[in-house]
């Protein structure tokens, strides 16, 4: 129940920090997904059966405060949690740099996820445009926002640790 | 006799001293206001020492109430940089208020001109994806609010509203790729569809290629759709290209609102095709 409450703590505290406080500070396309990160944590250290659930739950929510489309970051998050979960045993998932790294990748697989289902599925034909366009930065920025919070994560261990 | 004196020699002397002494004073009591020879020697002799301790007290008191100066100044300073900060504090949020008065105001204008009943909003979100150009509104079914109604600011068109919950809607801004208005050319009335383009532009598409589309035209909603209200500012044309060949031209449209800068927006309330 504890870790429950916790997740959903955090999880709404990213998704404040998301759509309120960080729109106001940085400008398109430097605004970080921090949901994204959660998905890579989950697939990378998690151990729960109902991960994946709570990584289409994530991409669910999301939607409710991205675009137009319900379903889209559901589709893509369960996709990307699913083929780290495969790989993930073939990892050394306690690395630092490889959650920055893996964080980096997931962004430009699900912007891909993206523009494969908005091609196909939706009326936003000129959306690769953007897309594209903020492909770079965003990767970037979502690695930069990884780091930051695998940094903080590490140091709160190091210290319970102690 | 000399018993006597031997006897009471130590009264004797004493009240000779005490004669003695009022003898002094009482022939001085002529010359009050000059010093004879006993009071200049005194004072010549003990002036410089005056001189000399005055000098270090002054400097003594001179240093200590410099010191108390510098502690009440250290006092008063870190006061008066308190009260700086908060009097910048002040000055920053009067200057906000100012801002936000000359907002409010000129939406205000904008209601009194709309025939349709509005509904004022603060934008509390941005959409996390910098592909898609949806805001969050403070309103929602609650307040009166559709999915489908017109978004405006005092400078134009904003967008529409899609996803409406209890006590806040979304907003589907001009500048997303799934947006389209109906427009026409102010000047010219050329007609076209003013879609969005991602990143902060428009463009008016299906307006034919005979028609007269300059650049710094400016983009008003016809009315079409019953969405927005005729005439209502869309944007200013910032390219028209015209090729040899196909039957529209390719314009690029700048919105009339800075998509980027919203904060407060009014809600159109009453639809036209309602």
């Amino acid at each position: 129940m504890i870790k429950i409450l916790k997740y959903a703590t955090i999880i709404t505290g990213l998704l404040v920090a998301q759509v309120t406080l960080l729109p106001a500070h940085f400008t398109d396309p430097f605004k970080p997904n921090l949901l994204i990160i959660v998905v890579a944590y989950l697939a990378l250290k998690g151990t729960s059966r109902a991960d994946a659930g709570l990584a289409f739950l994530l991409g669910l929510v999301q939607d409710c405060f991205s675009g137009l489309y319900l379903g889209l970051n559901g589709f893509s998050f369960l996709v990307i949690y699913l083929l780290l979960k495969k790989t993930a045993d073939r990892l050394y998932t306690d690395s630092y740099y490889l959650m920055i790294l893996v964080v980096f990748l997931i962004t430009i697989v699900n912007s891909f996820i993206h523009l494969f289902l908005l091609a196909i599925f939706s009326v936003a034909d000129g959306v690769y445009a953007p897309l594209l366009a903020a492909l770079l930065p965003q990767g970037l920025v979502n690695a930069l926002a990884a780091s930051l919070l695998s940094g903080a994560t590490a140091l709160k261990a190091a210290e319970e640790g102690k | 006799m000399l018993d006597f004196i031997k006897k009471y020699r130590l009264h004797i002397a004493t009240g000779g001293v005490l004669l003695a002494a009022f003898v002094f004073y009482s022939l001085n009591l002529k010359q009050k206001s000059h010093a004879n020879a006993f009071e200049r020697g005194v004072q010549n002799v003990m002036a410089p020492f005056y001189r000399v301790v005055d000098r270090v007290s002054g400097t003594v008191t001179l240093v200590w109430e410099d010191y108390l100066d510098l502690v009440n100044v250290r006092r008063e300073n870190k006061e008066l940089r308190e009260s700086v900060k908060t009097l910048n504090a002040r000055l920053l949020e009067t200057h906000e208020a100012v801002l936000a008065n000359e907002r409010l105001k000129k939406l205000l204008d904008m209601k009194n001109t709309l025939r349709v009943p509005t509904m004022a909003a603060s934008v509390i979100g941005e959409d996390g994806a910098p592909w898609f150009k949806t805001i969050l509104i403070d309103r929602g079914e609650s307040d009166g609010l559709r999915e489908g109604m017109a978004v405006v600011t005092s400078e134009g068109v904003v967008g529409q509203l899609v996803k409406v919950a209890a006590r806040s809607s979304r907003v589907l801004l001009l500048t997303d790729n799934a947006s389209a208005v109906a427009g026409v050319v102010q000047r010219s009335r050329a007609r076209g569809v003013v879609k969005g383009k991602g990143g902060g532009r428009c463009a008016l598409d299906f307006a034919v290629h005979d028609e007269d589309v300059k650049v710094g035209d400016l983009v008003v909603a016809s009315g079409i759709g019953g969405v927005f209200p005729k005439g209502m500012p869309v944007g200013e044309v910032t390219m028209v290209k015209k090729g040899d060949y196909g039957i529209f031209q390719t314009i690029e449209v700048r919105p009339a609102v800075n998509i980027t800068r919203l904060e407060e927006v009014l809600v159109l309330l009453q639809q036209n095709n309602d």
